[in-house]
């Protein structure tokens, strides 16, 4: 009986490969389509995903340094780290609650695993992330931040952050196919966790003890954050068990998330 | 025995339990929201041979179209099975991943490669579809500036190139304006005769079925009411009515 159900797990899983291999083409040609078509149908094109982030810092710089009065080492990189995991973040779960509607057309002809949509939307906005990671790299220049062996780290954590949120995505697609309101719903969760992630201050000086620890190990976007800032800016290490934990977790939300996906994906289609 | 391309095992599809709720309803009504419950097919089974053509006739709503999207795989049963027998299928229907945004010549990629097409192929055949299309340098332009005809054409187009094992046609089998009607039931016709090819068309232009068909299946709620030869079928449909009148 056990064995059984391993050999299915089995089989589940073959399936979650050959699909992805099947899939993975047309997902990185839609998206590539799609950023193409961003470009050449505003004025400034490309330049927004630049610009985009750029003007979000500033408005950061105004509120926290001079309406705040608050102080943070090389603020602008500090600031721009934060908004660019959040931007990530935030930009996914929007699009993924209501992918299976903007997608109808190609949901009611054929057939396509449902979680490809969201490969294809993560494609698309891991992207625009390098670029701003990129920007980033430019301003530790300005800065005179050294650039250091640690900044390898970065590919563990950015992957952390793209297997955490592709299972949320793909849970949030599923339910928001079925719940009208998980859009509002998905907006204030996510307004509220965004003050709690640290976009724009320090979680670890400026929130009391013991709570910034347990913020910092409970939010795993607070946790990506600051750790990215930890190896951009101040060269120091990562908290390895902290990060293998979450990859845990993150590996389960995605599991449970494609299985939900697949399980169910063939019913969207009646409701949509 | 000939060899089966479709066989189709005592299907049931309902819509029932999967109706779109909202918080609200759920959180602030103290009745529980009610479950409709909507079967569209109950117990269908029928088999179709390699080659064959079968026409699927009956009133709107009666469960034409979920039919050819069970056959497709896109919807899910409730029970019984549909067996394809390895052949790869399309529902050719107007609109395949088509995305507003980008470009004629970039949907025709992407519908090509949801179809399961390789990239190769699709660059090896894409002139013809733009010639077939009529669209010319418009294939240039975000699907968004096309007028209706022309995204019918090009919709057309992609389906009659790319083909399949099996056809599923809701309703289309010719668009556009007078000149290209023509052309486009002569390529679907074509298509349709080829002998290896399985096709379903669903339509209510009895004339055309009749034209191509070699079997009908007529449903009517929610079941096979009658399945058989052409003529037979098409008449009895016609007296039906003209006495239901």
């Amino acid at each position: 009986m056990k064995i059984d159900l391993v050999f299915l797990e089995v089989i589940k899983i073959k399936r979650f490969i050959n699909d992805l291999k099947k899939y993975s083409s047309y997902a990185l040609f839609s998206a590539k389509a799609e950023l193409k078509a961003e470009v050449s149908s505003s004025y400034l094109n490309w330049i927004w995903w630049i610009l985009e982030p750029i003007c979000m810092m500033f408005i950061y710089i105004f509120v926290v340094e001079i309406v705040f009065r608050s102080k943070e080492p090389n603020f602008p990189v500090f600031v721009f780290i934060g908004i660019t995991t959040w931007n990530y973040f935030d930009k996914m779960i929007m699009a993924s609650v209501r992918l299976i509607k903007a997608k109808k057309n190609i949901i009611t002809n054929v057939y396509l695993p449902k979680y490809i949509l969201v490969l294809e939307k993560s494609f698309i906005y891991s992207f625009k992330a390098f670029i701003s990671f990129g920007i980033i790299l430019v301003l530790m220049i300005l800065f005179k931040v050294k650039y250091t062996f640690y900044l390898l780290l970065f590919v563990p954590y950015f992957l952390l952050l793209y297997i955490i949120t592709f299972g949320i995505c793909c849970i949030l697609m599923h339910f928001g196919t079925y719940i009208e309101d998980l859009n509002n719903v998905s907006t204030i969760m996510l307004k509220f966790l965004l003050y709690f992630s640290g976009i724009f201050y320090n979680i670890e000086t400026k929130i009391p003890k013991p709570f910034n620890e347990i913020l910092l190990k409970l939010n795993p976007i607070a946790f990506i954050i600051n750790s990215f800032r930890k190896i951009f800016l101040y060269s120091q290490m990562a908290d390895f068990l902290v990060l293998a934990l979450w990859y845990i977790v993150g590996i389960a939300i995605c599991y449970i998330g494609i299985k939900l996906v697949y399980k169910y994906e063939k019913n969207y289609i009646k409701v949509v | 025995m000939e060899e089966l391309a479709i066989e189709v095992k005592n299907v049931s599809i309902s819509y029932k339990t999967l109706k779109r709720i909202s918080l609200k309803k759920t959180l602030f009504s103290f009745k529980k929201p009610k479950r409709e419950e909507k079967k569209v097919l109950e117990d269908v089974s029928f088999n179709v041979k390699k080659g064959e053509i079968v026409g699927i006739i009956g009133k709107n709503g009666c469960g034409k179209s979920t039919l050819l999207r069970a056959i497709a795989g896109i919807i899910s049963l409730d029970k019984g099975e549909i067996d394809l027998k390895n052949n790869n299928v399309s529902l050719l229907a107007l609109r395949v991943g088509f995305n507003e945004d980008i470009t004629g010549y970039d949907n025709i990629f992407l519908s090509g490669m949801l179809l399961g097409i390789d990239k190769n192929v699709i660059k090896e055949r894409i002139d013809e579809i733009i010639e077939f299309s009529e669209l010319k340098d418009d294939i240039y332009k975000q699907l968004k500036t096309y007028s209706s005809g022309m995204r019918l054409k090009l919709a057309f187009s992609i389906s009659v190139v790319f083909e399949t094992d099996i056809i599923l046609i809701d309703e289309v089998l010719s668009v556009g304006d007078i000149k290209f009607k023509e052309k486009s039931y002569n390529k679907m016709k074509e298509l349709i005769m080829d002998k290896d090819r399985t096709v379903l068309i669903v339509s209510h232009d009895l004339n055309t079925l009749s034209e191509l068909c070699d079997r009908v299946i007529w449903l009517s709620d929610k079941k096979i009411k009658e399945m058989g030869e052409t003529k037979k079928v098409i008449e009895d449909y016609r007296n039906y009515f003209a006495e239901e009148k």
